[in-house]
């Protein structure tokens, strides 16, 4: 249905709000940003020079620009699998829960409530090696465990932290697309002879198809630009570069660093990272699978 | 020989309802038994408990003489096409029909020879590699067919399967079923609300009233007979007139001063009835009684006439008749009627059964 407006001036005031936020908060420093990438500044910020692509230059031939690159690429599958596919384990489980299942799904919800810096300091308490239960119980159980110094124990917890916080959101999905399969469709299935997880595998599985890619895109995105916090909350980027994700190295390199020239680079770079996966994301969700 | 029996099999839920106080039922090899009923009857709940949707919570199901309470739906050898057909959309129409038979283990050239037979007997051969959205709704009620006999199981189980087509089609479609349950002689159970549907497809009928069987028979027995008053306005459309009455010494007491004929050893209330095809028009002197004519509706082949019959006391009863042909009487005119005692159907009015 389309609505048309009489007056020429109310559709754009209706939309002012929406495009005064998206100018202020993303066109505004996105324009800053890619006009800083071809500059350089020096660290006070009094005086800068055109340079060209040189930032983008020092950057590609950087090679802890790439590792940091492997390192968010490890970081954000991870979390968009563990997290997808726990949360998909919840699903399942909670609706085949009968009695109390508004209170498990709301209890499975909450930890989506809590800030991401948060959800940080809670695994980064727990895991702490001299005093968090997890740490000290690791180590009765024969396992020295120090993200400090274990860049391999660093990235466990940082994905624990990142994937614990998106587990509640995924689930809400799956939940709603579980509950969107026809009964009749599983018992079709029980009828033709497959036992539950044949049934799970080749009727469930692939009709959840759409949700389970939209949040692919929704977990790869929020691991790739939203876990900043997480990351500061507990490892700092470190030990080394181990836990150095680009939206982190943007932060340290120029506002620890002060190299406000290259951060900017890094910047643009990852813009261009979300318009790509973006692009991905319509072509695919246009695609997606018909229900009947 | 006898192929499905129901005995003494009822539901209660874990709530306590209960859904189906007990039903006793076998049903011959071969056998086209349609369950019928209006909603909420418990029809599509006994199918699904023959079908192992539902737990049978009393009595026995025996299929070809062997206990089925406790068998999983696979193990039961049986089909079931849904109201909404429940065909798998991400499949095509050929891995639908062949879903069962993959999962039994079927090889895979037999598969193929099997699921195009029945292709080519239902006329889908042209779709096999299409997907269920693709299809029109007449299509997608033969695929759900197909993926039932492919299998060819012991026993058809059909959920209202013609209630989301169309008027014409589900016309063609009964007489398909019809047909197609003649030629492979499978055993089938059919639950409809839809009077025509039962009278026209079934051997023998089960008419369901809140979880109880009220009468099972032949389509023409429960037209001819039926059991009780529920039976007899739920078979024939138009319904059966059905007026409460008493049975009096000189015969049915409809009014003070109308009094039908009939002599009975019966006293009491009673519901008496007639169906509107039985009711003939006469002349003043030879007519039963009158009717005030309040509405006529022309079918072009026949005509039912609305009316009421009044008495004295002012109370008035509504009446409907069936006649062939064309007719237009007079709205608030009176027409002459004759009601042919061997046509009346008479009730107890208490225990609700047949006299």
């Amino acid at each position: 249905m389309t609505v048309t407006f009489p007056q020429k001036g109310l559709p754009w005031l209706l939309l002012l709000p929406q495009l005064l936020v998206t100018a202020v908060f993303f066109l505004w420093p996105a324009e800053q940003a890619l006009e800083q990438a071809f500059y350089q500044e020096d660290a006070f910020g009094l005086s800068r020079e055109f340079v060209g692509l040189d930032n983008f230059l020092d950057l590609f031939t950087d090679p802890l620009y790439y590792q940091s690159m492997l390192t968010t690429l490890v970081f954000s599958f991870s979390v968009a699998i563990f997290g997808m596919s726990i949360a998909l384990l919840l699903a399942v489980m909670a609706d085949r829960v009968i009695r109390g299942k508004l209170t498990y799904q709301t209890l499975l919800i909450w930890p989506y409530a809590v800030a991401p810096a948060l959800a940080g300091v809670l695994w980064w308490i727990l895991f702490d090696p001299s005093m968090g239960p997890i740490a000290l119980w690791l180590e009765s159980m024969g396992l020295d465990w120090d993200h400090y110094l274990n860049g391999g124990q660093a990235m466990i917890l940082v994905v624990i932290a990142a994937t614990w916080k998106q587990i509640s959101y995924n689930f809400l999905f799956f939940l709603a697309g579980l509950q969107a399969v026809p009964r009749s469709l599983i018992e079709a299935a029980a009828i033709d002879g497959a036992g539950p997880f044949k049934r799970f595998w080749t009727i469930v599985f692939p009709l959840l198809s759409p949700t389970t890619f939209f949040l692919l895109v929704i977990n790869l995105v929020y691991a790739f630009f939203d876990t900043f916090g997480v990351i500061d909350a507990t490892t700092k980027g470190g030990p080394g570069q181990s836990t150095n994700i680009l939206v982190y190295k943007v932060f340290e390199d120029g506002f620890v660093g002060l190299d406000l020239g290259s951060s900017a680079a890094q910047s643009v770079v990852l813009m261009a990272i979300v318009g790509v996966m973006t692009v991905i994301q319509f072509r695919f969700i246009e695609r997606k699978v018909q229900y009947s | 020989m006898t192929d499905v029996i129901l005995e003494n099999v009822g539901k209660t839920y874990p709530n306590g309802y209960h859904a189906i106080p007990s039903v006793d039922l076998s049903i011959e090899e071969g056998e086209f038994i349609v369950l019928v009923g209006p909603s909420g009857c418990g029809k599509s709940t006994l199918l699904r408990m023959v079908a192992g949707l539902e737990s049978i919570t009393q009595g026995e199901l025996r299929i070809r003489d062997e206990r089925m309470n406790d068998k999983e739906p696979a193990e039961r050898d049986i089909a079931m096409v849904f109201q909404n057909y429940a065909l798998y959309p991400h499949m095509t129409v050929y891995n639908n029909m062949a879903y069962g038979l993959k999962n039994r283990g079927v090889g895979k050239t037999d598969i193929e020879e099997k699921v195009s037979n029945v292709a080519d007997m239902l006329g889908l051969t042209e779709l096999l590699q299409r997907k269920p959205g693709q299809l029109s709704g007449g299509q997608r009620q033969r695929v759900a067919m197909g993926r039932a006999m492919v299998r060819d199981p012991k026993v058809f189980l059909f959920d209202e399967p013609l209630s989301n087509l169309d008027a014409k089609l589900r016309v063609q479609m009964r007489i398909e079923i019809r047909q197609l349950q003649r030629k492979l002689g499978t055993t089938t159970l059919y639950v409809t609300h839809d009077q025509v549907e039962a009278m026209t497809l079934a051997d023998r009928l089960v008419v369901l009233n809140k979880g109880k069987a009220e009468q099972i028979g032949t389509p023409m027995d429960l037209y001819d007979k039926p059991a009780t008053p529920f039976v007899a306005s739920f078979i024939g459309s138009p319904s059966m007139n059905l007026l409460p009455a008493n049975l009096v010494e000189q015969g049915i007491k409809l009014s003070e001063t109308l009094i039908l004929p009939l002599s009975h050893a019966h006293r009491g209330g009673v519901v008496w009835g007639i169906r509107p095809e039985h009711l003939e028009v006469s002349d003043e002197q030879n007519a039963d009684f009158a009717l005030r004519v309040q509405a006529v509706e022309s079918l072009g082949a026949e005509t039912l006439i609305h009316g009421a019959l009044e008495d004295q006391s002012g109370r008035i009863t509504s009446l409907v008749i069936r006649l062939s042909g064309p007719h237009l009487p007079e709205i608030d005119s009176l027409i002459w009627l004759i009601a042919p005692t061997k046509h009346w159907h008479v009730f107890d009015a208490i225990t609700q059964q047949r006299l």
